[in-house]
């Protein structure tokens, strides 16, 4: 193996690499610094990257490796997290000119527990202001989607898309309020996880939404996916809301077929006049797959789900403004324009009006856990179309249709999940004709994350997308 | 003379999200005051939609009961 070969494992793959002795830990991180000089000029995915801590952080772990002992299977890997994560001493700017100096002096827990995991530091990456989404000028650049650098990579964990996609980190993780992680993942074709609400640890997690917030895998494999899970979720004091249960081992379903799994195919969305066609296709060629592999599939009727954009916005922005109050008093001239007169926005929203989306979330959960006593998995696409050109997320409104259809309505899609505090997954399901990644999301009950993952890797293992590398970025380094 | 509904009535677009703003504490830039005004309207006629829901008996929950999974 040579060090050209490195970036292009998984990052178990890397793990056993290492294990063997087939590469250093420090021969991996070497691999991939070199990456990001070649290419994150151009991609914009990393806001920090920390070359000497992380090198530091490889001669250690060689050092550990010296002396013996269970490895474990995420050892010497490199990671790079959404730049709204505390790290002690380094900088963490949530993607705003408003925190552009501040340096936590603590760690966010899912820091902590990656690297107990064994997993090496390298970054903090590019996100939209206050992982917020619609950044018109984010000041440490547009980043790039790595399948077309004309196209987003998705909001609000952009850096976490594109490094994945572009091989600059070999897993990340991001943070998902209403689809921020499982959107940069369907458009950057790689793997992006919503778990329960209380699963991971929000501790040191800079707030977007108090109530929706969750940290979220961003990884290129299912099986990737899985192990980053289980090394950062369990109970944290620090964090009160966080779940006491086991932890189980997220890949334990791995190999099995779909034999007696429910699929049900949401029609709210699959209905959706506005998706893309070739999605559209995409999708009913998935729900095949899982068909051919055993699972009975049937159509799920939510109807709520139509309603779900509305129910997201008026609880997501609103408690958004809240958690956003200091910085709208005193600081608001140093926001991104739309980032800001957003916030304003929402911070005018009655609380009559708040109480009565936060009443409809109730109503849209209850919905979702009837669903889930009949079908164990829900599917659907996890965006109705590819990313879009970046010109287009910043052209002007045309009438209050063409708001609903690029501001509200999309939001149903990922954001019915995080509104009913599910688990919830996209991984690649193919391309359209002009190359641009399709996500499939599949959802479960609470606490369901073995089964998702599981039905997701036998998704993954029966079909190519996961393998396909994005044009312009497969050179040597 | 207007009641208080009528004055409000009275203000444009505009003038009432100065006037909500000033009462939540919250400056908003000189210019910018017509987008953050059409925002709003935006956001309120979305969340309109909310009103056909029968929500009489429904309690507002912000984090789930772990039993209910």
């Amino acid at each position: 193996m040579t060090r050209h070969d490195i970036p292009w494992l998984s990052a178990a793959e890397t793990a056993v690499a290492i294990k063997m002795k087939q590469v250093s830990p420090v021969e991996v991180v070497q691999a991939y610094l070199a990456r990001i000089e070649r290419f994150d000029g151009q991609l914009h995915a990393y806001i920090t990257v920390m070359r000497d801590e992380a090198l530091a952080a490889a001669r250690q772990a060689e050092q550990t490796m010296l002396r013996g002992g269970d490895l474990g299977p995420l050892f010497g890997v490199p990671v790079a997290v959404k730049d709204q994560f505390w790290t002690r001493g380094i900088l963490t700017t949530n993607g705003s000119r408003v925190y552009r100096d501040f340096v936590p002096d603590a760690d966010a827990t899912v820091i902590t527990r990656l690297q107990q995991a064994g997993t090496i530091l390298l970054g903090k990456l590019n996100l939209s202001e206050l992982a917020m989404g619609g950044t018109q000028e984010p000041p440490w650049g547009i980043p790039r989607n790595p399948w077309d650098l004309e196209r987003t990579p998705g909001e609000s964990s952009s850096g976490s898309g594109v490094a994945l996609a572009a091989h600059l980190c070999a897993a990340s993780v991001g943070e998902d309020t209403g689809g921020s992680g499982r959107g940069p993942a369907s458009y950057c074709s790689v793997v992006g996880l919503r778990p329960t609400f209380t699963r991971v640890s929000r501790y040191g997690m800079t707030p977007m939404c108090w109530y929706l917030d969750t940290a979220a895998p961003m990884t290129g494999t299912v099986q990737d996916c899985a192990l980053i899970l289980g090394a950062i979720a369990g109970y944290d004091p620090r964090d009160p809301f966080t779940s006491r249960r086991p932890v189980p081992d997220y890949t334990a379903r791995f190999g099995r077929d779909l034999q007696g799994i429910r699929i049900g195919l949401l029609r709210e969305l699959d209905d959706d006049a506005g998706m893309h066609p070739e999605v559209k296709q995409a999708i009913h060629n998935a729900v095949e797959v899982l068909r051919q592999q055993g699972a009975e599939v049937r159509e799920v009727s939510m109807p709520l789900v139509a309603l779900a954009g509305a129910i997201f916005v008026g609880v997501a922005d609103t408690e958004g403004a809240g958690a956003r109050d200091d910085i709208l008093r005193t600081r608001a001239a140093e926001l991104d324009r739309a980032s800001r007169t957003r916030l304003q926005a929402a911070a005018l929203v009655p609380a009559k009006v708040y109480n009565r989306a936060l009443k409809a979330r109730v109503l849209l959960r209850q919905q979702f856990l009837e669903a889930l006593r009949h079908v164990d998995v829900l599917v659907s696409a996890t965006a109705p179309a590819p990313p879009p050109k970046h010109t287009a997320l910043t052209a002007p409104f045309v009438d209050a249709d063409d708001v609903r259809s690029r501001f509200f309505f999309r939001r149903a899609y990922t954001g019915c999940y995080a509104l009913t505090a599910l688990p919830a997954i996209s991984i690649p399901c193919g391309f359209t004709t002009d190359n641009l990644p399709i996500g499939l999301q599949l959802g479960v009950r609470p606490f369901a994350e073995e089964l998702l993952l599981g039905v997701a890797h036998a998704y993954e293992q029966a079909t190519p997308w996961h393998t396909r590398r994005a044009p312009g970025i497969a050179g040597e380094c | 003379m207007l009641t208080m509904q009528e004055g409000v009535m009275a203000l444009s677009k505009a003038e009432q999200c100065v006037e909500l703003a000033r009462l939540v504490g919250i400056p908003l830039m000189e210019g910018e005051v017509a987008e953050v005004a059409e925002r709003f309207e935006s956001l309120m006629r979305e969340l309109e939609r909310l009103t056909q829901l029968d929500l009489t008996h429904i309690q507002p929950v912000l984090v789930f009961p772990e039993e209910e999974a």
